[in-house]
Order: C-alpha cells, then sequence, then structure tokens
C-alpha cells in the first residue's frame, strides 16, 4: 500500500514519521519550503514515547510517485482549497481520500471535488506542535480514527491503513462509527476552542472566574444539541468525560485556536465554531455562547487582516 | 479655596495642573517617588491644548497643609480603599470630597465613611495617560469634567467656587445640575465599550466587521441602560443615539483604555464598571447575558494575571 500524506505538521508529521519508521511506504506532499527543510534534516521528532528522526520521502508535486491508495489530507481547514488542488493530481480512480480536518464543513467541498465514494471519514487525536526549526513537538494523544461514512464494512485501503497503524503502534485506527467519532471530537472542541477563544484562558483559568464552568456547560450543551439535531448526540459516557475534563479545576488543558490566536496566526473559525453556529441556527436551536465566540474569532480575524494585533 | 488632588496621575495631574496653571490654590497628595519625580522635573503636561511644566505643592499625608475645601478624587476604583485612609485626615467638617471615578459603587462606599453630605457626584472624559517619566499625556481634542449635587437642590459654595475655577482653567463641563443622570450616561457609554472591547479584544471597528458583532452591541448598550432606567437614570432617546453612534461606527479605531490595560497585563477596574453593572441587574430582575459574559472574560484575565500566565503562550 503506498500512502501520501499531504503536510507535515504535528498531524501528519508525527503520524506519518511513525509509519515510516514501521516500515510503511509513506510519501509527503509539501510546499517547496518545507521539503528543502525535511529532505535535508528528516523528519525530527520529539515526542514523550521517545525522541527520534527519520528520513522520508518527499514530493512537491500530487503528480509524483503516485498512485497512492490514501491520500492523507493533514491540513488545516483554512488551506483546504489550495490543498485540494495540490492533492488533485494524486487521486486516481482507486484512491481512498482521509481527511484529518476539524469539524464537518470540508466533506461536502471534498465530496463535491472528489466524489463521496472516495471521501473517507477521519480525525487525529494527536497534541502537538512545530518546533522553532520545523521538529515535531509531540505532546501526548497519538490516536487517529478512520472509516466508512455510510457505516458499510470498511474498503480494503481503510483495512490496510489500520495494519499499517497498528504496527506503527498509533492508536485507534478502523472505526466503525466514524461519523460519530468525528462528531464527538467536534462536540469536545467546539466547546474548548469557543471558550478558551472567547475567554482567552486555559480551562483553568476559565473555571477560575465565578461563571466559568456555568459557561463551559452551556456551550457544551450547545454543541451537543447540534450534534443531536444530526443525530450524532455524544453518549452520556462521552459527553460527561468531555465536561469533566472541562470543568477540571486549575486544568492546564487549552485549544490550540488560543495558541494560534497568540502568535497573531491564522484560526480555524468558520469550521470549529461559525459552523457550528449555523447548524444550531438552522435547526433553530440557541447558541448564545458560540454567537459570542465566533463573533470574537470574527473580530480577531478583521484585526489581525488590518495588522492590528500588536 | 484650597482644593487636594488625590494622585498626579493621569486625570488629577491634568485637572490639578490646569487648575493651578490659572491661579488657583491646588495641593497634590502622593506617594513618595512621585513627589520626588514632580520636585525634581516638575509636573509635566504635554497636551493638545497647549504643554505645560510648572512646580506644584506635594504633600505625603492627607494631615498636611489643610484643611481643604474640596478633595478631589482621581484613583482607580480598585485602589478606592487606600485612597479613603489617605484622605481622611485631609477631610474636615465643612470639606466635600469630588470623586472622578467611573461607575457609582465608590459613592456608596465614600458616602459610608465620610458621610452622605460631604461626598458630591463627579465624573471626568479626559482622554489622557502617563508616560512611564511621569508626564501626562492629553491627546484627546477633548477634557471636560462634571460634578454637582446628587441630591439635585442647589450648588454649595464649594461647587460654585470649584465651577469658576474650572471654568477659568479652559477645562470644559463643571457644575452640572443633573449628576446621577450624567453618571448613569457615562457609566452606560463605558461599561458597554469596555464590555465589549474586552470580551472582543477589538475596537469598535473590528468588532463591527464580525457577523453579528453589532447587534452584540447594542444588545450591551441596551443591558445597561435597562439597569439605569431601573435607577431611574434612562438616558432617554437622545442619550441612547449618542451611545449607539459613538459604539456602530464602521472603522472606527475606538477602544475602551480597559483594553489597553489587558494587553500590557495590568489592573482592570473590572468589578467596579462591569460586576457593579450586573449587581444592580440582578438585584432588578434585569437579564444581562452579554455582561455576564465579558465579565467572565474580565474574571478569566484576572485569574491568568494571578498565575502569572499573562504574556506567556497559553500553550
Amino acid at each position: 500500500m503506498k500512502i501520501l500524506i499531504l503536510g507535515a505538521g504535528a498531524v501528519g508529521g508525527y503520524w506519518g514519521a511513525r509509519l515510516t519508521q514501521a516500515g510503511i511506504d509513506t510519501t509527503f506532499l509539501l510546499r517547496e519550503k518545507r521539503a528543502e527543510l525535511v529532505r535535508r534534516n528528516g523528519l525530527v521528532v520529539k515526542s514523550p514515547k521517545g525522541d527520534f528522526t527519520v528520513p522520508v520521502k518527499v514530493v512537491t508535486k500530487g503528480e509524483e510517485g503516485g498512485p497512492y491508495d490514501v491520500v492523507i489530507l493533514a491540513c488545516k481547514g483554512y488551506d483546504l482549497d489550495s490543498a485540494m488542488d495540490s492533492i488533485a493530481p494524486a487521486v486516481g480512480p482507486d484512491t481512498t481520500i482521509v481527511p484529518m480536518l476539524n469539524g464537518h464543513a470540508h466533506f461536502a467541498t471534498l465530496d463535491a471535488r472528489f466524489g463521496a465514494a472516495r471521501v473517507a471519514g477521519g480525525l487525529a487525536r494527536i497534541s502537538g506542535m512545530l518546533g522553532p526549526n520545523g521538529e515535531i513537538l509531540h505532546s501526548g494523544a497519538s490516536g487517529v480514527s478512520f472509516g466508512e461514512r455510510d457505516g458499510k464494512p470498511p474498503r480494503k485501503a481503510l483495512v490496510e491503513l489500520d495494519a499499517a497503524c497498528k504496527k506503527a503502534g498509533i492508536d485507534g485506527g478502523l472505526n466503525l462509527d466514524i461519523n460519530q467519532d468525528l462528531w464527538d471530537k467536534w462536540v469536545m472542541l467546539g466547546t474548548i476552542a469557543s471558550m478558551c477563544a472567547a475567554m482567552r484562558g486555559t480551562v483553568g483559568d476559565i473555571v477560575a472566574a465565578e461563571d466559568g464552568a456555568a459557561l463551559m456547560r452551556e456551550t457544551l450543551e450547545e454543541c451537543c444539541r447540534v450534534a443531536a439535531a444530526a443525530g450524532h448526540a455524544p453518549s452520556d459516557k462521552v459527553r460527561s468525560g468531555i465536561e469533566t475534563g472541562l470543568t477540571q479545576p486549575g486544568g492546564k488543558a487549552v485549544a490550540s485556536i488560543l495558541g494560534d490566536m497568540e502568535k497573531g496566526g491564522a484560526v480555524e473559525a468558520r469550521s470549529i465554531v461559525g459552523d457550528m453556529l449555523m447548524r444550531a441556527r438552522k435547526a433553530g436551536l440557541p447558541a448564545p455562547n458560540l454567537r459570542f465566540a465566533y463573533a470574537h474569532l470574527q473580530a480577531y480575524e478583521a484585526r489581525r487582516a488590518r495588522s492590528g494585533l500588536k | 479655596m484650597k482644593t487636594l488632588i488625590l494622585g498626579a496621575g493621569s486625570i488629577g495631574g491634568y485637572v490639578g495642573g490646569r487648575l493651578q496653571q490659572s491661579g488657583a490654590d491646588v495641593t497634590f497628595l502622593v506617594r513618595a517617588p512621585r513627589r520626588e519625580r514632580l520636585e525634581r522635573d516638575g509636573l509635566v503636561i504635554k497636551s493638545t491644548k497647549g504643554d505645560i511644566t510648572q512646580k506644584v505643592k506635594t504633600v505625603l499625608g492627607g494631615a498636611e497643609g489643610g484643611p481643604y475645601d474640596v478633595v478631589l478624587l482621581t484613583c482607580k476604583a480598585y485602589d478606592l480603599e487606600s485612597a479613603i485612609e489617605a484622605i481622611a485626615p485631609a477631610v474636615g467638617a465643612s470639606t466635600t470630597v469630588v470623586p472622578l471615578l467611573n461607575g457609582m459603587r465608590h459613592i456608596d462606599i465614600l458616602a459610608a465613611r465620610f458621610g452622605d453630605a460631604k461626598v458630591v457626584g463627579g465624573l471626568a472624559r479626559v482622554g489622557v495617560a502617563m508616560s512611564p517619566e511621569g508626564v501626562i499625556l492629553h491627546t484627546s481634542p477633548f477634557a471636560a469634567i462634571s460634578f454637582g449635587e446628587r441630591d439635585g437642590k442647589p450648588a454649595r459654595p464649594a461647587l460654585v467656587e470649584l465651577d469658576a475655577a474650572i471654568k477659568k482653567s479652559g477645562i470644559d463641563g463643571g457644575l452640572h445640575k443633573n449628576i446621577v443622570q450624567d453618571l448613569w450616561d457615562k457609566w452606560i457609554m463605558l461599561c458597554s465599550l469596555a464590555a465589549m472591547s474586552c470580551l472582543m479584544r477589538g475596537t469598535v471597528g473590528d468588532i463591527l466587521e464580525a457577523g453579528e458583532g453589532q447587534a452584540i452591541m447594542l444588545e450591551t448598550v441596551e443591558e445597561c441602560r435597562k439597569v439605569a432606567a431601573s435607577a431611574g437614570g434612562d438616558p432617554g432617546e437622545k442619550g441612547m443615539q449618542n451611545v449607539g453612534g459613538y459604539l456602530t461606527q464602521r472603522g472606527s479605531r475606538f477602544a475602551a483604555s480597559m483594553l489597553h490595560d489587558l494587553e500590557k497585563g495590568s489592573m482592570v477596574e473590572a468589578d467596579h464598571v462591569v460586576g457593579d453593572m450586573i449587581e444592580r441587574a440582578r438585584r432588578a430582575g434585569i437579564a444581562t447575558p452579554n455582561l455576564r459574559m465579558a465579565y467572565a472574560h474580565l474574571q478569566v484575565y484576572l485569574a491568568r494575571r494571578a498565575r502569572g500566565g499573562i504574556g506567556k503562550p497559553a500553550m
């Protein structure tokens, strides 16, 4: 099986480095600058599970090195359009695309471009970021989840990808109810990203405010209702797990979107928060906290656009 | 008339400096480092209305140089307790205390401490800051203060004299016949602006770029108006148009100074400006969801500040 990974950030880079290390035929599709660095240094991973450096195959055009059985999309939501253009030449009749983006909005875009049959569901639970020298600073979870969106038995490519992940020591893998898992993750992320962004603090900072835990629970409720309207309410167990994590006094947990904001970077405002709010609207559900959070993110983007962040 | 000004910071320094320049008898009650600097450099004002450097009278304790007819209080709300202790020895039987703080809660606290009759209403509208070197930087085209009897009765002689001194100094405003309404008008404006600038971390223009930015802004003003109305301080249609116009100006670079404080990692008047508005709403049974969100944001900021987490990456 041949795998192409678009992006060598925390998610794509960590996953692909592990796959390569395990002897799986993996190629990275990267922009010129990143490609040059990775070709020179290999992928440098600093991880609680052990540091390692591994040379990897790199291409800068989707035409090179194919055909691929699986194309993993590990870009940010706001880069989806250019990512699709990049992978298009690598997508043949038998290629399966596994997007690892947050939220749900990208599916409609990918389906329209490549056909729904080629697009599987996927998500990452890999925490980390890129270091100043392009190294991957992996900080904890290292799981992925993917599967057929229609719930049918998985195609061969996904079964093989699952075996490759297990061999590479990546947690998770094939999920028979990927839609539910996508919603579970989005509910969690929609809540923590909204609150960390709008409040500009960690879970612990938020919970220290008088109404902080209440606001967190309300926001979780707003997201759960949107998921329920789509037929994917999280189970009680999943929900209470999220709630416990996000109302932990002194909790250090924080959404990466806040890190992006504090660096003045681009944010996945629309795919994580905006789209959740739009779905609430369409379903006639109240979502006052998501509304504040999305306005906060839009005001941030406006200020960033006028170079007013300093 | 002898006037004591607590603090020679931005507002106290500007108002006191202009009063003295026009011949009023002004003394500044300051801490030792500020006194040292004032004695060395004088009080330096850089202003759109003309720069000035002058020697000023300073005291370190309220017991010195009195008795005073008027004590002008220009501290931040979070310094109110220590300010009260500092001015207490300067407040005699016929002293009038004129606080120029934001909000209203301090008035009850001052009245409880010094007696209702000694405390009048007052506020400042001066766009002014202090440089790290202690220079008063007055950058806005306006500089006004407003004060008056809270019960609406004819002004006592001290206020009439203060009014004359203010007019002579070139500062706008002065004696106000309905200072309580003026206090509400200013608080509605300030609370709305501070709540939104901080919650959204942007200027009025940035906030209006968000899809629902304008709606959220106007809802917030309405929350404040309802609180004012429940206390008899409804600004009326014209007052509301004023505030609404200011806060819905596309492209406006207007932002609350509280936002600058947040971004510098400084202390903020969260409880006084936003928290107290919510408290009054609660007592009057008024819902204030926007203020609640903004107040939570400010409390999160203070929690993060308290653990030394401002200016360091959140992750």
